[in-house]
């Protein structure tokens, strides 16, 4: 298993799909009364080393599927297949990032970051080095022995990234992980989470409310409809990268906001037909 | 909606009117505990056949149930006094308990004064209190409605206070700016935001009153279920005391049942869950 | 500073002039002292006769002790084991939560009845009422570790057991020491009831046979031990959660169980 940042740049898998979602769809409590269509035949594939934003209304069923996607809801029909093989579980070559931080409230920032690595029973000792200068590229230099009621919540977002990449994982799922901070924390956040990936470069897909967010920070994105969620549009995001956040005052940048904002404010209103 | 949504959406259901009855799935909650207790008499009753279990140290359910099918007219004047005893109690514990809750709410020098002694007493086992009613009140019903009121009177205030206290302070201030008087704020904020608190304590004081009831009768008393278990006992009837304890348990749970539909009813008027 | 002065100055003054005002009700009210003993009159007993109060407090003490014991093993034992599967926790706490309603110190004279008089049957009581709110507060905890939290070790592949090791239990400490605070109560409620109704030692039978002989100052005193010992014990546990709380860091969650 490829597990290191760098062999994800072998040109040779560059070619292959990372993630190839076939024909999904997922009905809650299916065949009863209060059954829920939160997904309805989604298809759409990401290629190797790609970042993939996924915006779409509230409720609308973008949690359901990255789960799916992450292995930890199962598929009501179609196939999600990740690295060439059908998901069947959680794999731990797939890192995923809640919305809260979700630390453990007993553990300290550094074995926060450690807890994968115990739970994956590799020699924690090793990952010692690497989980301090993950801390320290976050900015929490100093802050590795505080607990989570001592860090502010834009802290506990960056152990809970670092947790996120410690162990390594090939995918990275994030599940709206800006979304409980405050706009200025959040824009700091996405820096980050440039630089973080122009570094370590890996598939990513990335759920989030904030149109401005997913353009920063995504080759594509995905708009979804109301719920039962289709794809209506799949976007590729022309900037080059190494991006600055500057590129957010361009007159490009504003124009495919709009664009995107207009695609939303339509299936709305589609969604409701 | 069309004929064929219709007629697939009835599909989905389960047959034979399956819409009016509630599914055997949905009434797994119910059914598991009741199946699991059923089993428990079960075993007991094929225990006590096998092994033949003297009657003295465990009678078989079926011998309980004939015994509390003899003696149910005793039982039930019994219970009558240990009823009223504890109903009487409950509500005297809950009536003073709420109203000093409220003096402690709207005078801070009474608060500081008397709410740590308050929570000292809740520390105390005050059963070991028990003979010393009698020795005030003489064996009477008073003594028992005395103790029992006693016992569980301090967790009313101390969660009543807790509520008043933890009102939403926003709301309050919100009060305040519409110069609501405080009787205003009181009915319209404080006392709604209390109720689940209040309930809470007042479930635990039904439970304490007629642990009270029974203490008391235990100690002291001529008539009373306390009473005729502890006769049976010396007696060595454990059928009888079996039987007894039926009856308890069932005054028991109905009584804590009455509040918990109270609350119910008072937390869906105030609507909220 | 001031501030802390208030907090802790004006209840302990209410409770210095509580007893003061006893005193002076009964030394100038002419209230019999079979009804109401003096705080001094308590006092003399407690005094005057220590030995006998100690040599009652010891068998209390130890059923006390081993019954807080008893329950705290068997409880968290047992919500382990109805929380580690979902069947089970379905077919047996509701029916662990009805118990908890019911007035369980009814059953004492039960077990008179089947361990006879003595240190035994007083002990089960005490394990018997102690160990529900064990039980239902630690399975609470067991089971309300945060769904992100388990979704996380999910997607890590973590066993079962190590959900359990890693993060159920640590999440349920502080529910455990709340259980504890309430198991330590009503270990101390049984064991005085079993003292009362089987009445051969320990302070609950010295309070009954005081009583009945009309020595209330005596009563009183032997309250008082008893109110000591209940103390010592919840200092203890409270002790103990502030060590938990110190570790676990941050908010606590709280649970209210009877
Ligand atoms: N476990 C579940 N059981 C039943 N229905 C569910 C479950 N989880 C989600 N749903 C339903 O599926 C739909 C989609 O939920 P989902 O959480 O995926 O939305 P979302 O797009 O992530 O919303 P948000 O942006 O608010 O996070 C919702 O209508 C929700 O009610
Ligand atoms: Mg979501």
């Amino acid at each position: 298993m490829p597990d290191s940042f760098v062999q994800n740049r072998v040109p040779a898998a560059a070619t292959t799909q990372c993630v190839e979602v076939i024909e999904v769809s997922k009905i809650y409590h299916g065949g009863t009364q209060n059954a829920v269509e939160a997904v309805s035949s989604v298809n759409f594939s990401v290629p190797h080393g790609q970042f993939v934003a996924i915006l779409g209304p509230s409720g609308c069923g973008k949690s359901t599927l990255l789960m799916m996607v992450g292995g930890l809801e199962a598929v009501t029909t179609g196939r999600i297949e990740v690295d060439g093989s059908p998901m069947a579980g959680p794999r731990t070559s797939i890192g995923i990032m809640f919305q809260d931080s979700t630390l453990l409230p007993w553990k300290s920032a550094l074995d926060n970051v450690l807890f994968p690595i115990k739970v994956l029973k590799r020699p924690v000792q090793e990952y010692h080095d690497n989980a301090h200068a993950l801390l320290d590229r976050v900015g929490l230099y100093g802050f590795a022995q505080k607990k989570p009621h001592e860090l502010s919540g834009g802290m506990r977002q960056r152990v809970s990234i670092c947790r996120a990449l410690v162990y390594e994982p090939n995918v990275l799922l994030m599940d709206e992980p800006f979304s409980a901070l405050d706009a200025i924390t959040r824009d700091e956040m996405n820096g980050l989470l440039l630089d973080l990936w122009q570094q370590y470069t890996k598939t990513a897909l990335f759920v989030t409310h904030s149109i401005r967010e997913a353009v920063m920070l995504a080759d594509r994105v995905l708009v979804m409809t109301q719920r039962p969620a289709t794809i209506v549009e799949d976007l590729t995001i022309p900037f080059a990268r190494p991006r600055e956040m500057s590129i957010g005052e361009s007159r490009e940048f504003n124009e495919i906001c709009g664009h995107l904002r207009e695609r939303i404010e339509h299936s709305h209103f589609e969604g409701r037909r | 909606m069309t004929v064929e949504t219709a007629q697939s959406r009835a599909l989905d259901l389960v047959p034979f009117g399956a819409a009016q009855f509630p599914s055997l799935r949905q009434l797994r909650p119910v059914l598991l505990p009741v199946a699991t207790a059923g089993t428990v008499l079960l075993l007991w009753q094929a225990v006590c056949l096998v092994f033949r279990i003297p009657h003295v140290i465990l009678p078989a359910p079926t011998e309980i149930a004939g015994e509390l099918w003899r003696i149910l007219p005793t039982l039930l004047k019994e219970a009558i006094p240990t009823t009223l005893d504890s109903v009487a109690s409950f509500c005297l514990a809950s009536g003073l308990g709420v109203g000093l809750a409220i003096v402690l709410t709207y005078s801070p020098l009474l608060r500081d004064t008397l709410y740590p002694n308050l929570v000292a007493f809740q520390l105390v086992p005050k059963v070991a209190l028990a003979p010393l009613f009698v020795v005030w009140l003489g064996i009477t019903s008073e003594s028992r409605i005395a103790f029992s009121t006693f016992a569980s009177f301090f967790p009313v205030v101390i969660s009543a206070a807790v509520g008043f206290e933890g009102a939403d302070a926003s709301t309050l201030r919100l009060c305040r700016s519409l110069t609501a008087t405080d009787w205003q704020s009181f009915r319209l904020v404080r006392f709604p935001f209390a109720l689940p608190a209040i309930f809470s304590g007042m479930k635990i004081a039904m439970t304490m009153s007629v642990i009270g009831v029974i203490i008391g009768e235990f100690i002291s008393a001529k008539a009373g279920l306390g009473f005729y278990i502890l006769y049976a006992s010396s007696r060595m009837e454990t059928a009888a005391i079996f039987a007894a304890l039926f009856v308890l348990c069932m005054i028991g749970a109905a009584l804590y049942g009455a509040v918990a539909l109270a609350e119910r009813h008072v937390r869906r008027h105030y609507g909220r869950r | 500073m001031a501030h802390v002065g208030r907090a802790v100055g004006l209840p302990v003054a209410f409770a210095i002039f509580c007893v003061i005002a006893w005193e002076a009700l009964c030394r100038f009210g002419h209230v019999s002292s079979e009804l109401l003993p003096a705080p001094s009159a308590v006092w003399n007993v407690l005094a005057g006769n220590p030995g006998i109060l100690m040599e009652q407090a010891v068998p209390t003490t130890i059923e006390v002790a081993v019954s807080f014991a008893v329950a705290c093993a068997v409880g968290v034992l047992l919500a382990i084991g109805i929380t580690f599967s979902a069947a089970i926790r379905e077919a047996i706490y509701p029916n662990i939560v009805m118990f908890q309603v019911i007035p369980k110190i009814a059953l004492a004279p039960l077990f008179i009845v089947w361990l006879g008089v003595g240190g035994k049957s007083i002990v089960t009581v005490g394990v018997f009422i102690a160990f529900f709110p064990m039980v239902v507060s630690t399975a609470t905890g067991l089971v309300g570790a945060k769904p992100d939290v388990l979704q996380l070790c999910r997607s890590l592949t973590a066993s079962e057991w190590q959900c359990f090791v890693l993060v159920r239990f640590p999440y349920a400490m502080p529910h455990i020491f709340a259980g504890m605070k309430v198991g330590v109560t009503m270990a101390m409620i049984g064991v005085i009831v079993g003292e009362f109704i089987t009445a051969q030692a320990g302070l609950g039978y010295i309070i009954m046979f005081a009583s009945s002989a009309g020595e209330t100052a005596t009563v009183l005193a032997a309250i008082v031990v008893l109110c000591g010992i209940g103390l010592v014990l919840y200092g203890l546990v409270a002790l103990g959660e502030l060590a938990v709380r110190r570790w676990y860091g941050g908010e606590l969650p709280t649970s209210g169980v009877i």
